[in-house]
Order: structure tokens, then sequence, then C-alpha cells
């Protein structure tokens, strides 16, 4: 075992939602951080409480108007004309009380996260509230309000100048907010591996947006096709991140670790199983080691399953995170407290099992599709990374 | 918004029929082009493509090209029967003038003056504002008969559910041998698993997203 890891999290940060049958629910966080503690992963570890983002901290992404008005919002201090401009108090991004606050906790997670690693009192940190990675400069955007990620990145080449940050998202969305907050910057590499926008939110994350003007280059997409499982998404990301991010460098690698790639998911139409979230951040964890003295900030993002899938995904993520190995069985009393509220049976594994889910009809098809965005990933955008 | 005259290229590069074949070539390649309109005191009298001027000239490496580049002058090769758009078109008007004629290019007259020129690479410029690609958004297919008030009714659905509407587009006879429409809309959610339980519940084929691996319309 080497260097400190951190969970970094607060009970504040589970305010963070939008209420009522919104499928973003705080409660995937509570049974996450509780199915690490009934794994007996958080022994010898506990939580570090965050301090919300300032103003100063919002705006190196946000402008004013805009977290005035969310500030307003949760309030009840705005007229909802004034928020939907802002795409506030839309379906998706409901007004709920306080929200401002609950937002601005957040982002203080992931800035709080990123100034351990990088300040050396952490090897590698998590926030799984973070990940809000559809916030626009001024606009909320698929359930995200503020953009976490974008304003730790922001602040760190602050504090640090000079410093090369990759970001890293392999959420089922493409992590569009972020890509386009630094999209001509190439100190920052911002790679997504998603279902493709043709049909998925937000349609965007095509391989040819590569960067403008002196970021082309820095932002890499790799679009999925619908129903790609395990074998080719893990072939994807092998294919293309690790190339990536050693010819780029980076002195931080930021990962945001959505879950909804899931064949449970409801919101998307990735097929993928919890074999993909080990192996993603095993694989991350191993490039941190290799590339930048282990300096690794992780993040959590989508995930609507929220029984059967976020908890056993964040709590592998975890485990990785911390050096320690993920238990097989889940916690009995994890299980009957969560089982009595669950509307669907919940797995006694943390593994998924192999065979409950078999190739689908198509999957010769989806692989072969796979491999083309792979090809055309490395012939278009891959050399333009010196 | 979806008029010839938004999507042109205003600043027009031209060429007169005296123009050689290597000035018109030099200045399509710096310019990265591929018409030229031709005028003559003032008025459009032809139109010239790098394609007509490569085709009337020695392949590279002939000895002979660099001279019959410099003989060849753009009147003798132009097209002189030129189909043109009128600014206030619309933009599926001038497309498809340029589809149905196979040209890569219209330019833009009003009056006697040349004003501006449409490409195919503007049109799908135009294409991608009209299916509001560029906005965050989910993609439904969606078919419906082709009677008054369908398209209101699935929109009126979609009203229910209280989710915008990024954009909507139609093409009449695509679905079940011609005897229902497909309209494409764009929704400004990432959930759109509301919209589309009641459009089904109210009898509206969702042809995209399919709920299983081999369901209808699954083009990939
Ligand atoms: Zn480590
Ligand atoms: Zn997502």
């Amino acid at each position: 075992m080497s260097g400190r890891s951190v969970f970094v999290h607060d009970p504040g940060l589970e305010a963070y939602g939008f209420g009522g049958e919104h499928p973003f629910n705080p409660l995937r966080v509570r049974m996450a951080i509780e199915l690490c503690e009934g794994l007996g992963l958080m022994e010898g570890y506990s939580f570090l409480a965050p301090k919300p983002a300032t103003d100063d901290d919002l705006m190196t992404v946000h402008s004013l108007s805009y977290i005035r008005s969310v500030q307003k919002a949760g309030h009840d201090e705005a007229p909802l004309s004034e928020l939907l401009q802002y795409c506030i108090g839309t379906q998706d991004n409901p007004v709920f009380s306080k929200m401002h606050e609950a937002c601005a906790l957040v982002v203080g997670g992931t800035i709080e996260a990123c100034r351990l690693v990088m300040g050396g009192e952490a090897e590698h940190a998590l926030c799984v509230s973070g990940g809000l990675h559809h916030a626009l400069r001024s606009k909320a955007s698929g359930f995200c309000v503020y953009n976490d990620a974008g304003a730790a990145i922001a602040r760190l080449k602050e504090e640090h100048p000079g410093i090369r940050i990759a970001y890293v998202d392999t959420d089922a969305h493409h992590g569009d907010g972020v890509q386009w907050m630094f999209y001509d910057d190439p100190d920052v590499l911002t790679f997504s591996m998603h279902e493709s926008g043709r049909y998925l939110f937000p349609g965007t994350g095509g391989v040819e947006e590569k960067g403008r003007n002196g970021g082309v280059g820095y932002s890499l997409n790799v679009p999925l096709q619908p129903f790609t499982q395990d074998a080719s998404f893990i072939e994807c990301f092998e294919e293309t991140l690790p190339e990536a991010l050693r010819r780029f460098g980076p002195d931080l690698i930021l990962s945001q670790n959505g879950c909804d790639a899931h064949a449970l998911d409801p919101l998307t139409h990735l097929s993928t199983t919890t074999r993909v979230y080990e192996h993603v951040p095993r694989r991350i964890h191993e490039l941190a080691h290799e590339l930048c003295g282990g300096r690794w900030v992780a993040v959590g993002g989508g995930g609507y399953d929220i029984w059967r899938v976020v908890p056993r995904a964040w709590a592998a993520l975890w485990a990785t995170v911390s050096h320690q190995e993920l238990p097989e069985t889940m916690p009995g009393a994890w299980l009957a407290k969560w089982g009595r509220q669950s509307p669907v049976a919940l797995p006694d594994l943390t593994r998924d099992i192999a065979a409950n889910y078999p190739p689908i009809g198509r999957a010769a098809q989806v692989e072969e599709r796979n491999r083309k965005t792979i090809a055309e990933f490395k012939r278009k955008v891959l050399p333009l990374l010196a | 918004m979806l008029l010839v005259r938004d999507s042109m290229v205003r600043e027009v590069l031209t060429v007169s029929p005296e123009t050689t074949a290597a000035e018109a070539l030099t200045l399509c390649r710096e310019k990265r082009i591929r018409h030229l309109p031709v005028l003559e005191g003032g008025r459009m009298v032809g139109l010239i493509s790098d394609r007509d001027l490569r085709a009337s000239t020695p392949a590279l490496g002939d000895a002979n090209r660099a001279a019959a580049l410099d003989k060849i002058r753009v009147g003798d090769e132009m097209a002189r029967e030129i189909s043109t758009a009128d600014p206030d078109d619309p933009i599926e008007q001038a497309a498809m003038a340029m589809h149905e004629r196979k040209i890569g290019c219209l330019p833009v007259v009003e009056g006697e003056d040349l004003v501006g020129i449409l490409t195919t690479s503007d049109v799908m410029a135009a294409l991608v504002r009209l299916v509001g690609a560029h906005e965050p958004g989910s993609r439904l297919e969606i078919a419906f008969p082709d009677r008054p008030g369908s398209l209101a009714d699935v929109a009126g659905i979609v009203r229910d559910q209280g989710v915008n509407i990024v954009s909507v587009l139609s093409a009449p006879g695509e679905y079940d041998g011609g005897s229902g429409s497909v309209a494409v809309i764009r929704l400004a959610t990432i959930n759109p698993t509301g919209v589309v339980r009641s459009l089904e519940g109210a009898g509206f084929p969702v042809l995209w997203p399919p709920s299983t691996p081999g369901g209808p319309g699954q083009g990939l």
C-alpha cells in the first residue's frame, strides 16, 4: 500500500437533489457511502468535509448573473421566467430549496479533493457527489447546476501555473460542459467516452470535436454504439486512453466516474456491467502512478439505477482509490435496510454475474462499428497530440 | 433565419473571362474554394469550377501543362447557363435545386447584382442549425399518421410532460408503406422516458430509442 487516500464527503452534499420522482436522487450517494462502510472499506478512514465553493470559485467558469439567479431561485426570490433563461425550473433542473448552497458545496468538494492531491496531503481522493459535467457557463443542463470539475480545474490552473490536467470522463453521456470550458486550452486534456450523441443527450461528442485554436487535439471523444457491452467498451477504452494520456503527460488526472453506462440504467442504451466499473478505475489508477506520481482525483457523475448499480459501482471505485480489495458479498445489514425501500430485488454480490448479461444479438455489428470509431480516432485525432 | 441570405457567403471572389486557367486555379487553391463566378462589366456572365479547369488542361506531370494553363482563358471553359438563387429563397428550395441539378454551388443574384454565393457546405451548416444539433438534447423518432392534427397531438403530449422542444423535422410517407410520417424531435431533456411512455400510450410508435437492442427502426 502506498500513499494516503481521502474520501471527501459531508452529509450536506446529500442536499443536492431535485426531490420527488426526479431520477437524480441523493439517496444514491447515501447508499454508496453506507455500502463502503458496510463492506468494511472505511475502516481506518474518515470522511473529510469540504467547505462550500465561494462566488470567486464559481466565477472561474460561470457568469455572475447565472450564479445570482441560482442563489435567488433557492430562496424563492426570482420569477420563473428569469430562471428559465438559465434552464432552471425545467423538468430536468427544477428549483429546490437552497439549491445554490447545495450546489456550491459539491463544487467545494471537488475543489477540496483536487487541492489535497495537488498539495501532497493525499495521493488519491474521491468525492462521489461531484461529476456534474453538463453544467454550462450560464446554463443548468442535464441535472447539473454548477460544473464542479470545471471550477476545480480552473482553480488548479490558477494555483499551479503551467499545470497540465487530464480530465477523463466515462459517464454514458458526453462530458460536454467540461469540454466546452477548456475547448481551446492545450493544458487541459478532456477525454470523454460515451454513448453516441446521435440519439442520446446532449447530442455532442463526435470524434471530430477535437478542440479549437491552440487547443486543437486536446479534446478527445470516443462515441460508442448503443448497446455496447463490456468487452467492446473495455477494448475501446484500452485502445484510446492510455496512449492519449502518455502523449499528453498530465500532472494530475481527474476522472468522472458516472455509472450510467450499465445495462440496467434507465436513461441510456449502453449495456455494460460492474466489470467496467472495476476496470476503468483500476487502469486510471495504474496510469496515474505511471504518469503523474499517482495524483488522481475521482468524482461520481450520472447513474440512475440507484439501487442496484450506483452503490456497487462507487464502492468498487473507493476500493481502488484506497488500495483495498473489494469483498465479494454484499453486507447483510445494508441489504436488509435498503431492500425494504427498493422497488427492485437487490443483488447479493458486489460483482455482476456475466451469465446474466449474455451477448446481445447484434454484438458483432456493435463491436465492428466501435472499431471503426477507434480507427478514425487514431487516424484523425491522436496524431494531433504531440 | 432559414433564407438563402442567412446562409450565403457575402464576400465573393470573382474572375473575368480573360483570366487564365493558371490564375483561376491558383486562386481556388489559395482561398480553398471550388467555384468562381465570372464577371464582365459588373454583370455575371458565367461560372467556372476548379474541376472544369482541370478537366480542360493536360494532367499533372504533362510537359505541356504549364503552357496550356497560361493559354486557356476562363471565358473558353466557363458554364454560361447558370442556376442562381435569390437571397429571399427558402434554403430548402436552394438545397433542392442543388441536389436535383447535381451542382455544388449557387451564385446569389439580386436584380442584376451578384450579392453572394451558396455552396453545399453552407447548406449543411444551415441543416445543423435547423435540426438544433448545437443545443443539448435527446433525439426521438416518432411515427404518426398523415392526417390533420396528429403532429399537434404529439406536441401536446410533449407539452404535458413539461419538456421543451428544441426542433422538429418531419418526413412524410416514411413509415408503414407510406401511410405514415416520421418526425424527428429534439427534446431539451436528458430524460425523455416520460415522453416516450406517454407517446406510446397514446398510440404513437417511438422508433428510437427502442426498448430492446432488437427494437424497431434500429439503424444504430
Ligand atoms: Zn495508488
Ligand atoms: Zn450521464
